[in-house]
């Protein structure tokens, strides 16, 4: 028997309860969680604050600063992975959240999203605010932010799905396998020569780390595609 | 004295004795690959019971923390095969070093030379591990400027898995029905000739494509060219030469392969195996680890390998010989104090104790001369003894050995899926050779 062809039954659910009886699975979910989240919220917060402060603020070197951060989109992850695991060593961060979270919060695309989008708010709706005594920070929160739930909904789901999906850095800094990401784990739980037998496994593997992002999809289709289609682009 | 003041006395009791055991236990971490599978073996100490690599390591684990009397923990942690060596210097940089780790021969002179790995004969001795009863090639791996850096698991080796049915369709066998092995390129061709006529099925099946796939390719070539007598490193280690006569016949003999057809092309792991359990080829190329899956496939009656026999990778020029690497156990430096260092050593002689049980359970050859006896009962066994004998390896002063095995499978690969032809595949591999070891 061969395992050619889509339809080979004998079907079976083992290789998913293999993953679920693994007793550190849930605790890799659990990492992926946190880290995920974490880093999308602290994204969120830096990306729309800087985004605003680009778009609406003036201040010396600003074009400057701002094309530095740009350039930060032509850097690619491994050109700074060895000083930036080098950094969290000499702090003995690693096998921490912190460590997990951190390197990803400066996120240059983020940032120029939200510049982007935050020049697409017309410029009338704050001096209106302005105009009735609003400070700089109220008509932030109250004004502008709530416009900008598109993008941000973009963003948060984008740097979710990325979060939840790395592998590298975890793989060098999480080493530890209380603290290893679901990615990780899940690799690790693989066999010689990554499991060039049992493509089952490897299979349900994928599936189960990608059910999460699935599910969150599902709710924020509408998000998305809105975002695509056309708040981004204002 | 009340009830009440009694039953205080005997809980706070309690848990001082609770408190003072746990706190004499000594926890050992221990890195390694070979997967996990807790679900069939998360529990079990049943060591004769256990198949595979991780079934055999993960109840070697339990057993060990079950029966020990030295209040022992051994902690495993588990880790990717394939980056595994990447996670492993990463925590090196982070001193997040695991007391015991595995590593394959052929790494263990870059960690020395990176003063992280040390000698541990005086460690082994203290065990009461025999050194005297390695096996010559396990010895020879682990011992590096004449002393003992690790521990040996096992040797591993490539062979020619041999689906027996084939060769008597194409009148390969001999009077007792046993396949006849090549003697040189020529007689492979014809046999390779044969089978294609009477069977229609390719001589060779080996796994080619993916990244993971380089290995195959590479200890191909090694094989072919040590038993040529070859050497990659005439000139001293710091400068391979791939156009040495014994290179340029070893590309050469896998081009003509390929170029007649005689072995898969864009073959994956998963699809080589499953192609030849279906009985689509002669020959798989792999190694010793698969020796018991082979046994088990056979054994199916609605099985495509009818019968079933493995051999080690044939003589096709001048000497026996074939590529062989060991796993083996280090102890970094800096990761044990007196106390752990102590205890590493009762889970060393542990292991070293069950290496029969490795062997049986995860395909490898054991690397203890006294249990080869009781090795050389299990089936097909006999036919791969000599392999701890005639077992070839890049000596131990070429770095980044790891490195060498991906570019000269890389360029074997793209040969055999037709990219390229031998003297170009020659030429880059030597540029790619020397841009690896220029690197300090």
């Amino acid at each position: 028997r061969t395992t050619g062809g889509i339809y080979a039954p004998p079907f079976t659910t083992k290789n998913y309860t293999d993953i679920l009886a693994t007793s550190k699975v849930f605790d890799w979910m659990l990492n992926s969680a946190i880290v995920s989240i974490g880093q999308t919220l602290l994204t969120l917060v830096i990306s729309t604050l800087a985004g605003y402060g680009f778009a609406r603020t003036d201040f010396p070197g600003k074009r400057v600063v701002f094309l530095l951060v740009l350039a930060g989109l032509a850097v690619p992850e491994q050109a700074i992975i060895v000083p930036l695991h080098t950094m969290f060593a000499f702090a003995d961060m690693h096998n921490t959240y912190a460590a997990l979270i951190a390197p990803r919060l400066a996120f240059p695309f983020g940032v120029f999203l939200m510049t982007q989008y935050f020049k697409g708010v017309p410029r009338e709706i704050e001096e209106a605010a302005l105009l009735d005594n609003a400070s700089r920070l109220k008509i932030f929160f109250r004004v502008v932010l709530p416009l900008t739930v598109p993008a941000q909904a973009t963003l948060g789901i984008y740097t979710f799905l990325h979060a939840w999906n790395e592998y590298f850095w975890p793989l060098v800094s999480a080493t530890k396998p209380e603290m290893y990401t679901l990615t990780i784990g899940l690799a690790a739980m693989q066999t010689n020569f990554a499991q060039t037998e049992g493509i089952g496994f490897l299979m349900a593997q994928a599936v189960f780390a990608g059910l999460p992002i699935l599910i969150l999809y599902l709710f924020f289709q509408r998000h998305i595609v809105t975002a695509v289609a056309g708040g981004v682009s204002k | 004295m009340s009830r009440k003041h009694l039953m205080a006395l005997v809980v706070a009791g309690a848990t001082a004795l609770a408190t003072n055991a746990h706190a004499q236990k000594t926890e050992i971490t221990f890195a390694r690959f070979f997967g996990a599978c807790d679900s069939d073996y998360g529990t079990s100490t049943e060591v004769e019971k256990a198949r595979g690599e991780c079934g055999v390591m993960t109840t070697l684990v339990n057993h060990f923390n079950a029966t020990n009397k030295d209040n022992i923990v051994v902690k495993p942690q588990i880790i990717e095969w394939g980056p595994y060596y990447q996670q492993l210097t990463a925590r090196i940089a982070a001193r997040d070093l695991p007391n015991i780790a595995v590593m394959h021969t052929a790494q263990i002179g870059d960690f020395i030379r990176s003063r992280v790995v040390d000698p541990i004969e005086d460690d082994l001795k203290a065990a009461g591990i025999d050194i005297e009863d390695f096996t010559p090639h396990a010895r020879a791996g682990v011992t590096f400027n004449g002393k003992v850096h690790a521990l040996p698991w096992d040797t591993h080796s490539w062979l020619w898995h041999v689906n027996v049915g084939i060769f008597k369709q194409a009148g390969l066998v001999d009077a007792a029905g046993k396949p006849i092995m090549p003697k040189s390129v020529d007689e492979l061709l014809a046999q390779a000739k044969a089978i294609k006529e009477k069977t229609g099925k390719p001589y060779f099946i080996m796994a080619s494509v993916a990244a993971g796939d380089a290995g195959n390719a590479a200890r191909t070539f090694y094989t072919l060219l040590y038993t040529q007598g070859g050497n990659l490193f005439p000139s001293g280690f710091d400068k391979a030469n791939f156009g040495t006569p014994e290179a340029k016949t070893a590309f050469e003999t896998v081009e003509r392969i390929a170029k007649e057809g005689y072995i898969t092309k864009g073959v994956d792991g998963a699809g080589a195996l499953g192609g030849f359990i279906g009985g689509n080829g002669a020959v798989l190329l792999t190694g010793t680890w698969r020796i018991d899956d082979m046994l088990a496939a056979a054994a199916k009656p609605d099985s495509g390998l009818k019968e079933y026999t493995a051999r080690i990778f044939p003589n096709l020029f001048k000497q026996d010989a074939v590529w062989a690497d060991n796993h083996s156990w280090v102890m970094p430096r800096g990761a044990n104090n007196d106390k752990q260092r102590a205890a590493a050593r009762v889970f060393l002689k542990y292991l070293w104790d069950q290496n029969y049980q490795w062997a049986r359970g995860g395909g490898h050859l054991p690397i203890r001369k006294s249990v080869m006896a009781e090795y050389a009962k299990l089936p097909e066994r006999p036919n791969v003894m000599r392999i701890t004998e005639i077992g070839k390896a890049l000596p131990h002063d070429v770095r980044r050995q790891f490195g060498f095995q991906s570019l000269i499978g890389e360029e074997v690969n793209n040969m055999i899926n037709g990219n390229k032809a031998s003297a170009q595949a020659l030429k880059d591999a030597q540029e790619r050779a020397d841009q690896l070891l220029a690197r300090r």
